[in-house]
């Protein structure tokens, strides 16, 4: 990009061709007053703070948006400026109701920091004191429209970075305010509640009910970490104040892993679950009674090793939520197959699993899970198969993305599901196949582009072909129940693009049918347009770290332990729940048969009230540690908070016990 | 050298920012070498006598507050405002969005804990205005020490530069609204 160069403050600084006077401004550590830029926005020069002097301008300018040019003589501070700058704060305070002693933002705002600032202690203009609504309507955002400057940041990012594009202006003049969808409450609308425009926010507008009145940012220590809730491995920044996460911000909204939702955002917050505080052992009259954590460790160690030395090794089975972290799966791993020396341990998503491995295996001898491909091809993509899944819900980042592909990248959108689709405004073409037809709605996709004859033959392509040739795209319509012209024009489109992908989960999983999953990379292996390099596809993993269990083996890979237990002299079960709120609708017949059961985990629930002997598990922010991201990569979490009293890790209880049984 | 003479009235406010400036601890016994007080809560007189420095606490929501302030600027040099309710409107100000008479029928009617209230109407009591407003909405202030209250150290600074012939404004890192 070619060099320019300004003189600014009677200085001369260079800067690239394409930036605005702001960004030469700031490369050069020239300090020029702002509110409503925000890196990685769009600049629209709402507030009129960055105003400088550009010699033959006639008017003062905002920097912001002002194209850079070469010879450009620029003054950014001198009194006028500085007294049409304080001018413009003494408006904005009296435009609408600023009053910061009753304002959550107080000490964390940037309209007020930048009235200290510019010694702003007094106003000279008459308020207007509008009476305005405060939407509290959403589960973990209020909009308070009486502190809104009307900078546009919450809508910006709502739109560029978020890509929903929830909120806009509404209303003229100056009853301009921001709205929701077509004026909606916040709580009705199609806000995903990721919480970015919060963070947006440079007043008291926007604010999270988890986080008001916890603590100022001043008053907290800032820790950086990742969030390892639903597997994309957002980067985190919290802020804790008395052992106690008081926010949980994106260190840079920029950065595609760092665009957070309300789960990483907010739900960390506010304790929704009762915690297991300290061990529980049913007692003689069959009531679960809190027991010292040694004592407990010393029970269930002379249960298991009782159990072990009567029915032998395999009649102890381990189970793992795949919510926790590498270290705890390793050394439960490492337990099950060391001090009670049993070959049954499985994951609770082990059918999910075993259902992907297989489907995978199938289409191409051994390829696993590396065949899938990583989250950021979806900014890439031009054309994007979103098959029973319903990431805006599960997965919200990856909603954000797919949102974004379709809305900023001009991607066309295919949903491919028989119920739901959270992506109405985006989607190009929904295809609805009728329950349990999908495998076959996407085989004959498959076969409906294989007939347009767009595609170059592969190895692959030629035994994929020939594994449809019998299908027949007109008469499999009608089977599946989808329209043929709407699925000859989704073949036109897969067919078509030059960068496509797919995304599956819960509702292709459900079934779980390794075959649909063949069906998938069949389908994504036919809609490459190079015939060389894999099909982009992603599954949707249940939990967090449902990779980092998979990758190391916690799941068994051929064979389900869960199905007949008891048939297979099974009389005992460990469970690993960590901080996973796990209730007996995923964890069935939990006692059925069995003499003997152990929970560990964080949380009070249904599983926790049948087992015999509950042992406590910290939670994720108090304890570091490594988790897979869904696509495979691991990333460390680091502590955030101290563990309640008395709690130890999931890898020190194991060791504990495993030391008990040898006694 | 004869002592400064200095007035302070508390309109609508908490009287917070007069405790604030007694929390200056012991700067009030060399201040007390220097300035005397003459209409002042804490002094308890309540006639007014011209002074060099008049203060007031609070903002103007009804006519007698309108009328003290009005006074207190006839008989000072120099007015200084304590405080977000005298400097911004403050929390009193948070009626101004309300119509007036809503606000009265909410405080003396419709209180849960009122049993067949009446709005008190003037003459006896002074009428409500239609806003809240600050001191510099009603007279001209010299100088201005904001913060809900204002932190003494604040307070005591805005002092010792009148005292040393100058107009205080406040540096930035002494301001706040909160």
């Amino acid at each position: 990009m070619k060099e320019i160069t300004l003189t600014i403050n009677g200085e001369q600084f260079k800067g690239k061709e394409g930036d605005t006077v702001l960004d030469v401004c700031e490369a050069n550590n020239i300090y020029v007053p702002t509110l409503c830029h925000l890196k990685g926005l769009t600049d629209v020069g709402a507030c009129r703070l960055c105003v400088v002097e550009i010699e033959r301008e006639r008017r003062p300018v905002p920097a912001c948006t002002y194209p850079a040019r070469d010879g450009l003589v620029i003054q950014t501070h001198n009194e006028k400026l500085e007294k049409y700058r304080r001018l413009i704060l003494e408006l904005l305070f009296t435009e609408r109701n600023h009053l910061c002693a009753q304002c959550v933002a107080s000490g964390d705002c940037e309209l007020q920091s930048l009235a200290y600032k510019y010694q702003m202690d007094n106003a000279r203009y008459p308020y207007s004191w509008p009476a305005l609504p405060v939407d509290p309507v959403n589960d973990y955002l209020v909009i308070d429209h009486n502190r809104c400057i009307l900078c546009g940041r919450c809508i910006r990012t709502c739109d560029e970075i978020v890509g929903v594009h929830t909120l806009d202006f509404g209303y003229r003049g100056w009853k301009d305010m921001v709205v929701a969808d077509l004026n909606q409450s916040l709580g009705q609308s199609s806000c995903i509640s990721c919480g970015a425009c919060f963070q947006a926010c440079p007043t008291g507008a926007i604010f999270s009910k988890s986080s008001a009145y916890k603590g100022r940012p001043e008053e907290c220590q800032k820790v950086s970490s990742i969030c390892p809730i639903c597997g994309v491995g957002c980067k985190i920044e919290a802020l804790v104040k008395d052992n106690r996460l008081v926010r949980i911000d994106s260190p840079d909204l920029t950065d595609n892993r760092g665009i957070l939702c309300h789960k990483g955002r907010f739900v960390p917050l506010d304790r929704k679950y009762e915690r297991v505080n300290t061990a529980l052992v049913r007692n003689g009259r069959g009531k679960l009674e809190s027991r010292p954590l040694s004592e407990a460790i010393n029970i269930a160690a002379k249960k298991l090793a009782e159990l072990k030395a009567r029915y032998g090794n395999n009649s102890i089975a381990g189970i793992a939520s795949s919510q926790a972290s590498n270290e705890s799966l390793k050394a439960f791993k490492e337990f099950i197959a060391g001090a009670i020396g049993s070959k049954l341990i499985d994951t609770l998503d082990g059918d999910i699993y075993r259902t992907i491995i297989q489907g995978i295996n199938a289409y191409q001898e051994k390829a696993g899970l590396d065949t899938e491909t990583s989250l950021e091809e979806i900014l890439k993509a031009d054309c994007i198969l979103v098959a029973g899944a319903n990431p805006l819900e599960s997965h919200p980042v990856v909603g954000v993305y797919i949102a974004r592909a379709a809305r900023q990248n001009k991607a066309k959108l295919i949903v491919i599901d028989p119920t739901q689709n959270s992506f109405a405004y985006h989607t190009t073409l929904w295809l609805k196949p009728k329950e349990g037809k999908e495998a076959l709605a996407l085989s004959v996709l498959t076969k409906a582009i294989l007939d347009k004859g767009s595609k170059k033959g592969s190895a692959q392509a030629k035994k994929i072909a020939s594994s449809l040739k019998d299908i027949n795209v007109k008469q499999g319509s009608e089977q599946v129940g989808i329209g043929v012209d709407a699925l000859l024009e989704a073949a036109e489109i897969l067919g078509k693009a030059r960068y496509s992908i797919i995304i599956y989960g819960e509702g292709i999983l459900q079934h779980k049918s390794p075959g649909l999953i063949t069906s998938l990379l069949n389908l994504a292996a036919i809609a490459r347009s190079q015939s060389t390099g894999k099909p982009r596809i992603i599954s949707l993993k249940p939990k967090g770290n449902s990779r980092g269990a998979w990758d190391m083996g916690v799941a068994n890979p051929s064979q389900s332990i869960m199905k007949n237990l008891t048939g297979n002299g099974v009389k005992a079960l460990y469970i690993l729940l960590a901080d996973d709120y796990v209730d007996t609708s995923e964890l069935p017949n939990l006692r059925k048969g069995m003499e003997f059961v152990v929970v560990q985990s964080s949380y009070l629930s249904s599983s926790t009230s049948k087992a015999n002997v509950v042992l406590p598990s910290p939670i994720w922010a108090e304890v570091g540690g490594k988790y897979n991201t869904l696509d495979g990569v691991v990333k460390s979490t680091s502590r955030l908070i101290k563990s309640p009293d008395g709690i130890k890790t999931d890898s020190e209880i194991f060791r504990e016990i495993s030391k008990h049984m040898k006694k | 050298m004869a002592k400064v003479k200095v007035a302070t009235v508390w309109l609508e406010g908490c009287s917070g920012c007069h405790m604030s400036f007694l929390d200056i601890d012991e700067a009030i016994i060399d201040l007390a070498k220097v300035i005397e007080f003459a209409r002042s809560p804490i002094t308890d007189i309540k006639e007014f006598v011209p002074v060099d420095v008049g203060i007031v606490e609070g903002s103007v929501g009804n006519t007698e507050e309108e009328e003290v302030l009005k006074e207190l600027r006839a008989h000072c040099k120099i007015l200084m405002a304590w405080g977000d309710c005298a400097c911004f409107g403050g929390i009193c100000a948070m009626r101004s969005t309300f119509d007036k008479e809503e606000v009265l029928r909410r405080g003396y009617i419709e209180t849960e804990s009122t049993y067949k209230g009446k709005i008190p109407c003037p003459p006896g009591v002074p009428a409500l205005l239609d806003q809240v407003k600050p001191a510099n909405h009603v007279v001209k202030v010299d100088c201005y020490v904001p913060g809900c209250p204002p932190e003494s150290k604040a307070i005591l600074y805005a002092l010792n530069e009148l005292l040393a012939g100058r107009i205080p404004v406040l540096p930035s890192d002494m301001m706040r609204f909160d």
